[in-house]
This record gives structure tokens, C-alpha cells and sequence, in this order.
């Protein structure tokens, strides 16, 4: 028998105890916010979906990194081409999904009648911004914990999603409330 | 050309994640009035949620390279090694919960907040079970499926348990909310 309860147990209670702090963070960064958040609903509803695609964006160009490592065709350097051209086109994923998944949210939420109190232009500006700068950050994480695990030994696979889905929520939340506070609601 | 290859697989991969989020965050925005009477409960919604994925798509990685070992496959599925991936999951759904709980009453404090300890951790307890279980059936019946196929589990369980997954703990944490409001 491969698999022992016990070994699951034991080898993954580290990592989410450390997942799990940084989430609680998160959490009270939006306790501490939650006027804002109360008086605009429309925010609640945005909140998974920013960190949401954050997280994927920042797991599939993990996982497209790890897989060009493994096979040699992305070199362990921070100059190579192919990783270059990778963010590059993950980013503009990232971006072009942000655009169209804010216009939907403003017109779902628009339908459910919620309480949203906000120009849509604002609105746009408030989730494509946090948005594009929270891919930013899960890419470079993503590119950082990639390479530092695939030289490390350990299979990038298994490092990219917690670390990058982790850092992606709190910086995410961060990142709403910054531009909040910038574009003004 | 990779970057047309790209663009066409993720793009509506992301934009159906995304569609799942907002449902996920139309519950949350469901929950104002829960969210002001329970000071603490938006505390441990991020948590829960990541505790989730995180458990979820381990185990259903586990399963993955089961299969490639070839332990487990679609006419072998129920022996003792998925048994000990299960009970190794909801142990771990049981022990983090009441982690998260506990961290989030004594980090509250410094911080002017006074949430109810007991509501909290039950709360995060009930939900992190209950979406643990329904969550690892789902995952069994997806891997059991794609294995039927033939397709590679890698490729399929990560994305769709990420969309389900947050839906299905957010409705856990609401429904675990009510129930707790209705006894306490």
C-alpha cells in the first residue's frame, strides 16, 4: 500500500497551517473593510472572481513553466525567450478576461437588483485594475517559485497552485481596496 | 504558433471560472446581513475556501498519480488505498477547520473585533466538513469518469473542481451560518 492516512495528514499540515495564516489575513484585511464592503454589495460579488482568475492565470503559466523545464525547452535563466513570451501572452489572457468578466459582473449584478451605487466606468476601472495588477504579481510568483523549486529538486507541479493561490487572494484584496481608494466609488 | 493555441484553450477556460466565481461571490453578496450580525464569519471565509482547494485538488492529484501507477484504475477504484486518500482528506478537513477557527477569534482580538468563539469554530467545522464530503464524492465520481474515458486526470480535475469547489463552499458556509444562528 502506497497511501497511510496518517502520512497524508502529517506531510500536508505545515503547508496549510502557512496557507491558512496568510488567508486569515486576508480575512481580516476585509473585516477591517467591511463598511465599504456592506454598503456596496456589488464588491462581494467581484471579490472571487479577481482572486479566481488570478489564481488560474498564475497556476497555468506555473504549469506551462513546469512543463517546459522538465521537457528543456525554457532554459533556467530569467532572460530566456520562451518564458518572456509566455507572461507576455498570459498577461493579455489575464487582461482581456478581467474586461469581459467586470462588464458581466456589473450586468448580473445589475439583473439581481443589489445595491450598486457605482458609475460603470468606475466599476470597470476598480476590477480591471486590481485585476491586472494582481496577474502581474501571481505571474512573477509563479515564475519565481517555478524556477526556485525546479532548481531546489522539487517538482514545480506541486509548488506553483498553493503559493501562487495564497499570495494571489491577500495581495488580490489588497489591491481592491488601493484601487478603491484611487479611482474613488 | 503557441500564443493562438494558448489564447483559444484558456481564455473560455477562464471566463467560465470566472462565471462560477460570480455565482460564488453572488452568495457572498447574499450574506450581508449574516456578515454584520456574526462579527468574524468574513474572517474565515477566505480561509475556508482555500483550505478547500487546497485539500481538493491534492487529493485529486493523488488520485491522478495513482492511476498512472496504475493502483487505481475505473474496474479497481474502491480499495484500500482510495479509502486511506478519504479518510486522509476529511481528517485533514477536521484538523484545519478548527485551526482556522481558533486563529481567527485570537487574531480578531487585538484588532477590536469580538466574534463568538463557539459560533466561529462550529461554523468553520460544519462548513469544512461538509463541503470536505461533498467535495471528495465529486472528486471520486469526476476521476472515476475520466478514467472511464481515458483521458489524463492532470489535464481535467484541477479547473473543474477550482470552479465547483468555491460554489459549493461558499453555499456550505452560508447554510453552516444559518444553522448555527438558528441552535446558538
Amino acid at each position: 500500500m502506497i497511501y497511510r492516512w496518517k502520512n497524508i495528514v502529517k506531510n500536508s499540515v505545515p503547508l496549510l497551517t502557512i496557507c491558512i495564516v496568510i488567508e486569515i489575513m486576508a480575512g481580516q484585511i476585509l473585516q477591517g473593510n467591511q463598511k465599504q464592503l456592506l454598503i456596496l454589495p456589488i464588491l462581494l460579488v467581484s471579490i472571487p472572481v479577481i482572486n479566481g482568475v488570478g489564481g488560474n492565470i498564475g497556476s497555468i503559466l506555473g504549469a506551462r513553466l513546469a512543463s517546459g523545464l522538465h521537457v528543456g525547452y525554457i532554459e533556467y535563466s530569467i532572460r530566456d525567450k520562451n518564458m518572456h513570451k509566455n507572461l507576455a501572452v498570459i498577461l493579455l489572457i489575464g487582461t482581456v478576461a478581467y474586461a469581459i468578466l467586470a462588464v458581466l459582473i456589473y450586468y448580473i449584478s445589475y439583473l439581481r437588483d443589489i445595491e450598486m451605487d457605482i458609475n460603470i466606468l468606475n466599476f470597470i476601472s476598480i476590477v480591471l485594475g486590481s485585476g491586472v495588477l494582481l496577474i502581474i504579481t501571481t505571474s512573477i510568483v509563479s515564475v519565481i517559485t517555478a524556477f526556485l523549486s525546479f532548481k531546489k529538486g522539487l517538482d514545480p507541479d506541486d509548488m506553483v497552485a498553493p503559493v501562487v493561490t495564497t499570495i494571489g487572494d491577500t495581495m488580490g484584496i489588497i489591491f481592491l481596496f488601493l484601487l478603491i481608494e484611487v479611482v474613488g466609488i | 504558433m503557441y500564443v493562438k493555441e494558448m489564447v483559444i484553450q484558456s481564455l473560455p477556460l477562464l471566463i467560465i471560472c470566472g462565471l462560477g466565481e460570480i455565482i460564488a461571490g453572488s452568495t457572498l453578496s447574499g450574506m450581508t446581513r449574516m456578515l454584520e450580525d456574526i462579527p468574524g464569519l468574513i474572517v474565515v471565509i477566505p480561509a475556508i475556501i482555500a483550505l478547500r482547494g487546497n485539500i481538493s485538488t491534492a487529493f485529486a492529484s493523488r488520485l491522478g498519480s495513482a492511476y498512472h501507477l496504475g493502483i487505481i484504475d475505473s474496474d479497481n477504484m474502491w480499495n484500500e488505498e482510495l479509502k486511506q486518500n478519504i479518510i486522509g482528506s476529511l481528517t485533514l478537513s477536521l484538523i484545519m477547520s478548527i485551526i482556522i477557527g481558533t486563529l481567527a477569534y485570537i487574531s480578531s482580538i487585538p484588532l477590536g473585533v469580538s466574534p463568538d468563539p463557539i459560533k466561529i469554530v462550529m461554523i468553520v467545522v460544519l462548513a469544512g466538513i461538509i463541503s470536505g464530503i461533498i467535495l471528495t464524492l465529486m472528486t471520486i465520481i469526476i476521476v472515476f469518469l475520466v478514467f472511464k474515458k481515458g483521458y489524463d486526470p492532470d489535464n481535467i480535475t484541477g479547473p473543474a473542481l477550482a470552479t465547483f469547489g468555491d460554489i459549493i463552499t461558499m453555499l456550505c458556509i452560508l447554510g453552516a451560518a444559518i444553522f448555527v444562528e438558528v441552535i446558538l
